[in-house]
C-alpha cells in the first residue's frame, strides 16, 4: 500500500487483510465520520415537527427493508414478491407478544431492543421456509411462489380473531435509561434508535459482502451452475439469502410497529411489496448506497405528489380525487422510466457524480 | 345433494371466467416470455370501455362488446410496442417490473375517471329470472357468460391451429431464432400476442362485469388470481389455463361451500388458490400442461 494514508493515487494491495478495509483512506473515513455525526446531531440543534419526523423514521424504516430485499433480489437475483409479509412477521410478532401478555408489559417497553432482535429472528425462520422452494424454483416461478405466500399471509392476518383480524392491535410506549419516552419525544427517540440500527446493519452488509458468505450470494446469482462448481452450495445459498432478507424485513417490521405504537394489516400489503421492488429498483440493485437512495426517493416523490394533487384539487371539483389518481400514476411512471433509461438505478448516478469529482479538474 | 351440484355450477362459471382471463396471460407468455402483470387492469379497462360506450355514448351493448375488443386489441399492442419491445433480452426482473409499473400507470389513469371508485352495473339485457333445473339454478347472465367463453376459447384454438397467423405464433413460441429462418416477423408476432391477449381481456371483462358488477378493485384483482390458474395449467398451454381455470373455479367454490364457517374457518376461498399453487410450485412446478423447461439448482 502506498505510504500516503490519506489520499489514494491506484490500488497497493499486497494483502487480502488490506483489500478488505472498511475505508480505503483516511480521508474517506473522516468524511464519513463526519457524516455520521450530522446525522446524529442535526435533530439536537433544530426541532422538527411530529409530522416531519415520522416522515423521515419511515425513510429509514424502509431503508432496513430495502436493504434486506437488496440481498436476496439485488445480491442473490432471486425475486421476492412478498418482502411486505416479511416485514409483516416482523410487525406481528411484536404484537402477538402484546396480545398474549399485554401491551405495557415489561418485555415489551423495558426489553425492547431483545425483542426487535427476536422479530429479526422470526423473520429469518419464515424466510427460511419461503425459501425452500428456491431449492427447485427459479425466476418468474419463485416470483409466483413468494407472491402465493403474501396472499397466505394476508389472509391469515385478516381471518384469525388472535391478530385482531387485521385491526390495530396497539403496543405500549418504550423507557429509555432516562424514563418513559413520552409523546413529544417520541420521534425524535426512534429516529435515533432506526438510525442507529440502519448504521448497524448497513455496515453489516458492507462487511458481508467481503466475506465468502457475501461473495457466494453475488457468485450464485451470476451464474448458479458455474459456483457449484467452484465448490459452492447454491441452493443452501439461496435458502440462506431469504433468511438473511428476512431478518432484515423483520428487524424493520418490529421498528415499524414501535414506531407507530401499533401493528395494522394495511402496512404490510402486495402494493407495498411492489413499493420496496420499486424502491430496489430506483435506487439501483445490487448496490449498497441504492438501498439508501431508492427509499429517500420513492417517498419524497410521493410526498410531493401528494401536495401537488392538494394544490391542483383547489381549482378542481371536489368529486375528482386526484391524489388517488396521480400516486399510482407517477409511480408506476417512474419505474417504467427507470428500468427504460436507467436500469443501473440512481446509484449509477452517485457513482459518475463521484468518479468525475474525483478526477476534477483532470477529466482524462 | 342439490347444495352440491349447485356448488358445482358456480364453480363451473368462475372457473370459465377464470380461463378466459388467463388464456390472455398464456397467450403472451407463451410467445415473449413475458409475465404480465397488468393483466388485471386490461380486463378492467375494457369492462369500462364497454360500459362507457353503452351507457354514456348509447351504442348497443353487443357493438360496444365488440368495440371494446377492438380497442383494448390496439391499445396491448401499443404498449407492447411503446414499452416491452426495449427490454427483449433485459433480466426477468426488470420484465417482471414494468409489467407492474404498466399496471399502476393505468390504475392512475382510471382513478382519474369516476370508474374507479363508484360501482356500476352493465344494463340489463337478459332475462331476470334464474334457470332452474332439478333445484339447481343458474342465471341468464352466468349460462351466457359461459357460453360466450367457450365460443371465445373455441375461435382461439381454432385461429392458433390453423390459420397463418396462429401458427406463426405457434412457431414463434417453439424456436425463435427457426422462426425467423423462415420469414417470420418476431417482435411482430409479440405485438400480436399482446393483442389478442388485449382482445381476450375485454371479453373477460365484459363477462365478469356483467355477472359480478363492475367494482374496479374486483376486476383487477383478476390479474393476480390468474397466476395459481396459469401455474397449475403451464404456463404456456392454451387447453391447460381452460381446464386449471375449470379446475381452480371448482376449488374454490367448494372450498367457500363446505369450509367457511366450520372450525372457525373463514374467506377460504380467496386464500385456497394460493396454496394449491404453492403445493404445485413445490411438486409439479410446469403445471397439468406445461413444457417441462424448469432448471433445477
Amino acid at each position: 500500500m502506498s505510504a500516503n494514508k490519506w489520499l489514494a493515487t491506484g490500488n497497493f494491495f499486497t494483502t487480502y487483510k488490506q483489500e478488505q478495509r472498511t475505508f480505503l483512506t483516511n480521508l474517506d473515513q473522516s468524511f464519513f465520520t463526519l457524516f455520521l455525526v450530522l446525522l446524529f446531531g442535526w435533530p439536537l440543534l433544530f426541532e422538527l415537527s411530529n409530522k416531519s419526523m415520522l416522515v423521515i423514521d419511515n425513510i429509514l424504516i424502509a431503508i432496513v427493508a430495502v436493504m434486506g430485499l437488496n440481498l436476496v433480489t439485488g445480491f442473490a437475483g432471486l425475486i421476492s414478491i412478498g418482502h411486505a409479509a416479511f416485514v409483516g412477521i416482523g410487525a406481528y410478532t411484536v404484537a402477538s407478544f402484546c396480545r398474549t401478555i399485554g401491551d405495557s408489559h415489561i418485555i415489551i417497553t423495558h426489553f425492547w431492543p431483545l425483542l426487535i432482535i427476536f422479530s429479526g429472528f422470526m423473520g429469518a425462520i419464515f424466510g427460511a421456509i419461503v425459501g425452500l422452494p428456491a431449492l427447485r424454483l427459479k425466476h418468474l416461478y419463485l416470483a409466483i411462489a413468494t407472491l402465493s405466500f403474501q396472499m397466505i399471509f394476508q389472509w391469515v392476518i385478516n381471518f384469525m380473531s388472535f391478530f385482531n383480524q387485521g385491526q390495530t392491535i396497539f403496543v405500549g410506549r418504550v423507557f429509555w435509561f432516562t424514563g418513559k419516552v413520552g409523546r413529544k419525544d417520541h420521534y425524535v427517540f426512534w429516529y435515533f434508535v432506526i438510525l442507529t440500527v440502519v448504521v448497524i446493519l448497513g455496515f453489516g452488509i458492507r462487511n458481508l459482502l467481503k466475506t465468502r458468505y457475501g461473495r457466494s450470494l453475488i457468485a450464485v446469482r451470476d451464474n448458479d451452475r458455474a459456483a457449484d462448481a467452484m465448490g459452492m452450495n447454491p441452493g443452501l445459498t439461496k435458502v440462506y439469502a431469504f433468511a438473511l432478507s428476512g431478518f432484515f424485513a423483520g428487524v424493520a417490521g418490529a421498528l415499524h410497529a414501535y414506531l407507530y405504537r401499533g401493528v395494522g394489516f394495511e402496512s404490510f400489503t402486495l402494493h407495498e411489496s411492489i413499493g420496496y421492488l420499486a424502491m430496489a429498483i430506483v435506487g439501483g440493485l445490487g448496490t449498497l448506497n441504492g438501498c439508501f437512495w431508492g427509499p429517500v426517493a420513492i417517498k419524497f416523490l410521493d410526498l410531493q405528489v401528494e401536495s401537488l394533487a392538494e394544490l391542483a384539487g383547489q381549482y378542481l371539483p371536489s368529486s375528482m380525487n386526484l391524489a388517488t389518481a396521480l400516486k399510482p400514476f407517477t409511480f408506476g411512471l417512474v419505474i417504467v422510466l427507470f428500468l427504460m433509461f436507467e436500469p443501473r438505478g440512481i446509484a449509477n448516478w452517485w457513482r459518475i457524480a463521484k468518479s468525475y469529482t474525483k478526477k476534477w479538474p483532470f477529466r482524462y | 345433494m342439490s347444495y352440491f351440484f349447485q356448488i358445482v355450477v358456480s364453480g363451473v362459471v368462475v372457473g370459465s371466467i377464470y380461463a378466459l382471463a388467463a388464456l390472455g396471460l398464456v397467450l403472451v407468455y407463451k410467445s415473449s416470455r413475458v409475465a404480465n402483470f397488468a393483466h388485471g387492469q386490461i380486463i378492467a379497462a375494457g369492462a369500462f370501455i364497454t360500459y362507457f360506450l353503452t351507457v354514456t355514448v348509447g351504442i348497443p351493448i353487443f357493438f360496444s362488446f365488440l368495440a371494446s375488443m377492438v380497442i383494448t386489441f390496439f391499445l396491448a399492442m401499443s404498449v407492447e410496442r411503446i414499452f416491452l419491445r426495449r427490454l427483449i433480452g433485459e433480466p426477468i426482473i426488470s420484465v417482471i417490473m414494468v409489467t407492474i409499473g404498466l399496471g399502476s400507470i393505468i390504475d392512475g389513469l382510471i382513478y382519474l375517471t369516476p370508474f374507479g371508485t363508484e360501482n356500476y352495473s352493465f344494463p340489463q339485457f337478459l332475462p331476470q329470472a334464474p334457470l332452474t333445473l332439478g333445484g339447481v339454478s343458474i342465471s341468464w347472465t352466468q349460462l351466457s357468460g359461459v357460453i360466450i367463453t367457450f365460443l371465445l376459447i373455441g375461435g382461439f384454438s381454432w385461429f392458433f391451429k390453423k390459420s397463418t397467423v396462429g401458427i406463426s405464433m405457434r412457431a414463434v413460441s417453439d424456436d425463435q431464432f427457426g422462426a425467423m429462418s423462415v420469414g417470420i416477423s418476431v417482435p411482430r408476432v409479440f405485438g400480436l400476442a399482446w393483442a389478442t391477449a388485449g382482445l381476450s381481456a375485454a371479453a373477460a371483462g365484459c363477462i365478469i362485469g356483467n355477472i359480478t358488477g363492475l367494482n374496479f378493485d374486483t376486476l383487477h384483482s383478476f390479474g393476480i388470481i390468474v397466476f395459481p390458474v396459469v401455474i397449475l395449467g403451464g404456463l404456456d398451454s392454451i387447453l391447460g389455463a381452460v381446464v386449471a381455470g375449470i379446475i381452480m373455479g371448482l376449488i374454490q367454490q367448494f372450498a367457500s361451500g363446505y369450509l367457511d364457517g366450520n372450525w372457525g374457518l373463514n374467506g377460504t376461498g380467496d386464500v385456497m388458490p394460493y396454496i394449491i399453487l404453492l403445493i404445485i410450485l413445490l411438486f409439479k412446478p410446469h403445471g397439468l400442461f406445461g413444457v417441462h423447461e424448469i432448471e433445477r439448482v
